[in-house]
């Protein structure tokens, strides 16, 4: 936790790319618990926005808190930070080389130095949690978009992080499949998981999320109650935005 | 759930779309086929008949230019008569007459054929007839030349006798250079590609030099100056063969490495972002996840550069290598002193054949092997 209570505290972040400015001023805290679901038009700076709490993206100016510790400062130890969260992306990159199961028990082997017997039990656990255990030693390829990125989201939980961070982690799946992935994340919020997750499920957004951002053109422009922003959004470029998506 | 299955079966045998065949293609077709036969496979036939009945020094190979008392005058004399034989002129007119009656007759009634497969065979007699007359013409023009002294410096089998063990180890020697070369080249690639995509200019920046000095000068000069230069001029005590191989391994190395950068900068970049997200570091990124898959991603490219590496070895025919070290093109210059004779050569030529004909057929399985999908390669 940061000295303010908070999990997660970013603070007047920009991110530039070039002469693109993509995160235009951001200041936002996730507490622990807290599920926040973040939405917005493509290209607002959603998925720079996570990508720099992870630090995947350098931001150009601001400074990350992380669990008490400042993580854009030059001298912290990423990887280390890193294990303590984790991602999952639109693309699921999952490692196409390996089975599901060893997709999982490579970074528990090769960064926790997790013994390797140990290391399966935890992957089994974990898969067996979203549903995709007896998929265990089948490659990628050989699995359907939702089951792919139901191991995606087993290889993060494995390293038991304290935040979880989801990046449309349903657009790339066929419709039948959404659904499997999305009850894998309820669970974890039942389970009282910090997460932060960038959605265009919008009843899903507001059924799992306890606060919900709203993004565009890189900055915050709502925060509040799930409720207030899907019902009566205060901003017009909100209420323009969900009359399109809704 | 069996019915089912039963009907998939049936389904996935694809239905014959080749269509029926005719009388009069199929007589195209063959026709083509005989002219191409007679053309290659009468002259061989005529020769390997001619070498069954026995070396024999007639009067017109002496009259060609064959003397009766050099090594192997029998064997060359053997090739001559039967290509100059009545049988052979019996063999290509046939080859001209079935050649241009196929030409003829498959492209101008491919036209007409009801279907695709009868319009192919007429097509394919034409083709095969256009390749026999070819192959006849230019045997018969061939053999109006004076060809006596052709036959005894190229096809002088017998002066080969007595260096089979030479050629063996000049094979195996051959082997040893190309493969040391190559591993020395795959490893030193590989270093040389993670240090040509660092983000840092000063690790980048001697990689790159290296890369395009050795891929910017021909390999024989690299041979010559650094056999000549270091091991002669400083005196270092590396002898000629271990230099072709450090050679070889830094020509290889600069090559490899571009092989390998274009390899691992085709893995997306979704894979370098969830290693790092699971907390690896860039190193463990490149070691677990991104240069497995660019390794298969590089094996055939870097099959056909042990293909090249192969043929290039013959170049250490510059370098003063000992008797014991010679490589087949070296075995072959050292019968050719000895004999002034070039069969050695051919003998050489049909060595590397033997190797690399099935190494590029094995480079053309993989490759189609890779494309075809992931599993099969990476499950094991
Ligand atoms: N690595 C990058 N290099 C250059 N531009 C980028 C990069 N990543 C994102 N962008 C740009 O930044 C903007 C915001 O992108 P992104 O954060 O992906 O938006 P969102 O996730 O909300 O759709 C887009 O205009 C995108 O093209
Ligand atoms: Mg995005």
């Amino acid at each position: 936790m940061n000295e303010d209570g908070s999990l997660v505290r970013l603070e007047a972040i920009h991110k530039w790319f070039g002469a693109l400015h993509v995160l235009k001023g951001i200041d936002f805290a996730i507490e622990p618990g807290q599920v926040v679901t973040i939405v917005g038009p493509s290209g607002s700076g959603k998925s720079t926005l996570l990508r720099t709490i992870n630090m995947l993206e350098e931001p150009t100016e601001g400074k990350v808190f992380f669990d008490g510790r400042e993580i854009t400062d030059i001298r912290t130890d990423l990887n280390k930070v890193r294990t303590e969260m984790g991602i999952v992306f639109q693309a699921f990159n999952l490692f196409p080389h390996k089975s599901a199961v060893d997709n999982i028990t490579m970074a528990l082997e090769k960064v926790l130095k997790v013994a390797s017997g140990e290391a399966k039990k935890r992957a089994m656990e974990q898969l067996e949690k979203v549903g995709v255990a007896e998929k265990a030693n089948a490659y990628p390829e050989q699995l359907s978009g939702g089951q792919q990125q139901r191991v995606a989201i087993a290889r993060a939980l494995a390293m038991k992080p304290k935040l979880m961070l989801f990046d449309e982690v349903t657009s790339a799946l066929d419709p039948e499949l959404i659904k499997e992935v999305l009850d894998a994340i309820k669970k974890l919020a039942e389970e009282g998981m910090t997460m932060a997750i960038v959605t265009h499920e919008m009843s899903f957004a507001r059924e799992v999320g306890t606060r919900a951002l709203f993004m565009d053109d890189g900055v915050i422009i709502e925060d509040g109650a799930p409720e207030d922003i899907f019902s009566n959004p205060s901003d017009e470029r909100t209420r323009s935005f969900l009359s399109h998506v809704l | 759930m069996s019915a089912t299955a039963t009907r998939e079966a049936v389904a996935e045998t694809p239905p014959d779309t080749r269509g029926p065949t005719a009388r009069e293609p199929m007589a195209i077709l063959i026709t083509g086929w005989v002219s191409i036969g007679a053309a290659i496979g009468g002259t061989l036939l005529l020769q390997l008949l001619q070498a069954l009945a026995g070396p024999q020094v007639t009067q017109e190979c002496v009259a060609e230019g064959v003397e009766r008392d050099f090594t192997g005058a029998g064997g060359v004399c053997n090739i001559l008569e039967a290509f100059r034989s009545r049988a052979q002129t019996i063999v290509l007119l046939l080859a001209i007459i079935t050649g241009v009656s196929a030409i003829v007759a498959g492209f101008w009634r491919y036209r007409h054929m009801p279907s695709k497969r009868m319009r192919e065979q007429c097509i394919a007699g034409a083709v095969l007839g256009v390749q026999g007359l070819i192959v006849a013409l230019a045997l018969l023009w061939v053999r109006q030349a004076e060809l006596g002294t052709f036959v005894r410096v190229f096809f002088n089998i017998e002066v080969l006798e007595g260096y089979g063990g030479a050629f063996l180890q000049g094979a195996r020697n051959t082997l040893l250079l190309a493969f040391a070369g190559e591993i020395g080249g795959i490893i030193l690639g590989l270093v040389m590609a993670m240090l040509v995509l660092s983000k840092r200019r000063v690790v980048r920046a001697p990689a790159r030099v290296y890369i395009n000095f050795f891929r910017g000068t021909p390999l024989v000069w690299q041979l010559l100056v650094f056999y000549f230069g270091l091991a002669l001029g400083l005196n270092l005590d590396v002898g000629a063969f271990q230099v072709a191989i450090i050679v070889f391994s830094l020509n290889t190395g600069a090559y490899a490495a571009e092989v390998f950068r274009a390899g691992i900068q085709s893995i997306e970049k979704g894979q370098m972002d969830a290693a790092r997200s699971l907390g690896m570091s860039y190193m463990q990124a490149m070691r677990y996840s991104i240069v497995p898959q660019a390794v298969r991603r590089v094996i055939p490219p870097l099959m056909n550069e042990f293909v090249i590496l192969i043929k290039d070895t013959a170049l250490v025919i510059v370098l003063g290598l000992l008797a014991s070290e010679y490589d087949l093109l070296s075995v072959a210059r050292e019968g050719y002193s000895a004999t002034f004779n070039s069969t050695f050569f051919v003998a050489a030529a049909v060595g590397y054949l033997a190797v690399t004909l099935p190494l590029i057929r094995l480079v053309n399985w993989v490759e189609s092997r890779l494309r075809s999908g992931l599993t099969g390669v990476v499950g094991q």
